[in-house]
């Protein structure tokens, strides 16, 4: 069996996970209310812990997997950076998973025929979501209003993440089921991560890149210009 | 030490727009990668969030071919160095995240360098076999001045410096871009308002040279608010194109001339003071010719890095990086990046 380190950091969290060998096991890093994303300072300080108690090393790894958002972009750029940089020194694989099919991969056992809406705090009063059916996607990730978000919801699923949560009144109208607010359903398994990157096919170093969804702010604001000087 | 039993260093630099990684050896730079985006021109200015993007898309890529260049593996790599500020967040943060877990794949050392120290240590290098291009050593005074910083420091050891000067608003680069952009020149504006320049009279116009500033700091925003004026008084409003190129010409040589007084005055005032024969130059504005020449008049020895040395670059952090304490694996691991330095620089 191969050894495989898994992690995400799109959202306020930082989750890791080791998979292989006997192990099978996930620390993390939730932010209390008020204070910030860790990531920089507990992504390697909490993968080093789940090796070391592993008796392994990084040099160890064979696979490296990696939630590719959508998410908080500096998030995703520390995730997504450490993935690739691991793989690179340790020569291991590499695998990105969107974080949106891992909310959703580990409520799919939990929702009616397994239909998963997987949301994600997007900010700005948006949701990051998409929907899933069984682990394959419905509806892919999109940044979207409240309003639309309303639309997307069904009674025959589940809704899960912090989008989940906060989005709760827009959501409740449709009568699909939002588990209560401290259910775990609500934060990115890394281990749910490591399982879907177990079985998926390696992918080229570059390929694996944050899914950002949203343009950055200084590119819109150009685009608008240029267009506002083309009409 | 002999280069042979020198450490081989592995440094990446991502503190503002520039994706940068080299090998250094010892004082010898075996690759100095600089990956320069571009894409910034066409926001007038260096957008975080775009280039903390492409730091990400560029790092394994600047990091495998600093490896190529120099001949090297990480097999040969001994310590790993990486700038942890100043700059922007969001782009350390690639570079900091990619140097840790290098570092940690190998169970190697890390080194957090600072980026201002780095600009100092590019005179630590060897450059060529000339003897203006061995390493400069301590004590000197060291003249930083790029898009991002303008200082003036006192070096009197390897590992640290002391500030005697900084700019109290805009950095002499950034006063080079806006100037260059009232002018109606694209982004960055150094290079182009030099050549403007040269076809213009210096004397033409008078444009303050942060006179009234004490001691030994800068200032440019009263230089940037004369040339706007000054472009309204000839007529050319808003749009500097209503201006004749003889015009314009001028103007760029005599804002450029007040930006070089500005700059080699308080070189000239550091060098009375501090008794120091020796004067080494950095950043970006390094590269200007008229400031070369200026500075070339002190009748001091004179030390200005290649280019490739001066803007910012990957070699200049593992040379640092050959003088600060490494952490050793795995104490680094939680190291996170930072925005401003002790120095408040
Ligand atoms: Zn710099």
């Amino acid at each position: 069996m191969t050894t495989l380190l898994a992690f995400d950091t799109a959202t306020p969290a930082t989750a890791v996970a080791l998979l292989g060998e006997g192990a099978e096991r996930e620390l993390r890093h939730d932010p209390a209310p008020g204070e910030r994303p860790g990531h920089a300072a507990q992504l390697l300080p909490l993968a080093h812990r789940l090796l070391a108690e592993a008796g392994l090393t990084f040099a160890d790894l064979d696979r490296i997997a990696v939630g590719t958002g959508p998410g908080t972009f500096t998030g995703l750029r520390i995730g997504v950076a450490t993935a690739r940089a691991l793989a690179q020194a340790a020569s291991a694989e590499l695998t990105g998973v969107s974080t949106l099919q891992a909310l959703a991969a580990a409520a799919a056992a939990q929702a009616p025929d397994g239909r998963v809406l997987a949301v994600l705090d997007a900010r700005r009063g948006e949701a990051f979501t998409a929907l899933y059916e069984h682990g394959a996607e419905l509806s892919p990730p999109a940044a979207v209003t409240p309003g639309i978000l309303a639309t997307m919801a069904r009674a025959d699923a589940l809704a899960v993440g912090d989008g989940a949560v906060r989005f709760r009144d827009v959501l409740a109208p449709s009568g699909i089921g939002v588990p209560a607010d401290g259910d775990p359903l609500h934060r990115v398994s890394a281990l749910a991560l490591a399982r879907l990157a177990a079985s998926a096919p390696a992918s080229v170093d570059a390929a694996v890149t944050p899914d950002y969804v949203r343009v950055p702010d200084a590119e819109l604001t150009r685009r608008r210009k240029e267009e506002a000087a083309a009409s | 030490m002999s280069a042979a039993a020198a450490p081989t260093i592995l440094a990446i630099e991502t503190s503002c727009d520039d994706t940068c990684a080299a090998v250094v050896t010892g004082d010898q730079i075996r690759s100095n990668v600089i990956s320069s985006q571009g894409i910034h021109d066409r926001y007038g200015g260096v957008v975080p969030e775009v280039a903390s993007r492409h730091h990400l898309e560029l790092a394994n890529v600047v990091v495998d071919d600093a490896l190529a260049r120099a001949g090297a593996t990480l097999d040969d790599v001994d310590l790993v160095a990486v700038t942890q500020g100043p700059g922007l967040v969001g782009a350390l943060l690639v570079g900091v995240a990619t140097a840790k877990a290098i570092a940690a794949a190998r169970g190697l050392p890390l080194a957090s360098v600072d980026h201002l120290q780095g600009h100092v240590a590019a005179n630590f290098l060897t450059t060529g076999d000339g003897p203006e291009d061995k390493p400069l050593e301590p004590p000197f005074l060291c003249l930083i001045a790029s898009g991002g910083h303008t200082f003036l420091a006192n070096v009197t050891e390897h590992d640290g410096f002391t500030v005697l000067g900084r700019t109290l608003d805009d950095a002499a680069g950034e006063a080079f871009d806006k100037g260059a952009r009232m002018l109606g020149l694209p982004y960055p504006g150094g290079p182009h308002l030099e050549k403007l320049a040269r076809d213009g009279d210096p004397s033409a116009f008078t444009f303050p040279t942060g006179r009234g500033v004490s001691g030994l700091d800068f200032s440019f925003a009263g230089l940037k608010t004369a040339l706007l004026y000054k472009i309204r008084d000839l007529g050319g409003g808003s749009d500097p194109s209503a201006l004749d190129d003889a015009t314009r010409a001028n103007l760029a040589a005599a804002y450029q001339h007040a930006i070089v007084e500005s700059l080699a005055r308080r070189c000239e005032q550091a060098l009375a003071q501090s008794g120091t024969d020796r004067l080494a130059v950095g950043g970006g504005v390094a590269a200007n010719g008229p400031l070369r020449d200026r500075l070339a008049t002190l009748g001091v020895t004179l030390k200005v890095p290649p280019r490739a040395l001066c803007t910012d670059n990957a070699a200049m952090i593992a040379s640092a990086a050959r003088f600060v304490p490494p952490h050793p694996f795995p104490e680094y691991l939680a190291m996170d990046a930072y925005a401003t330095g002790e120095r408040g620089l």
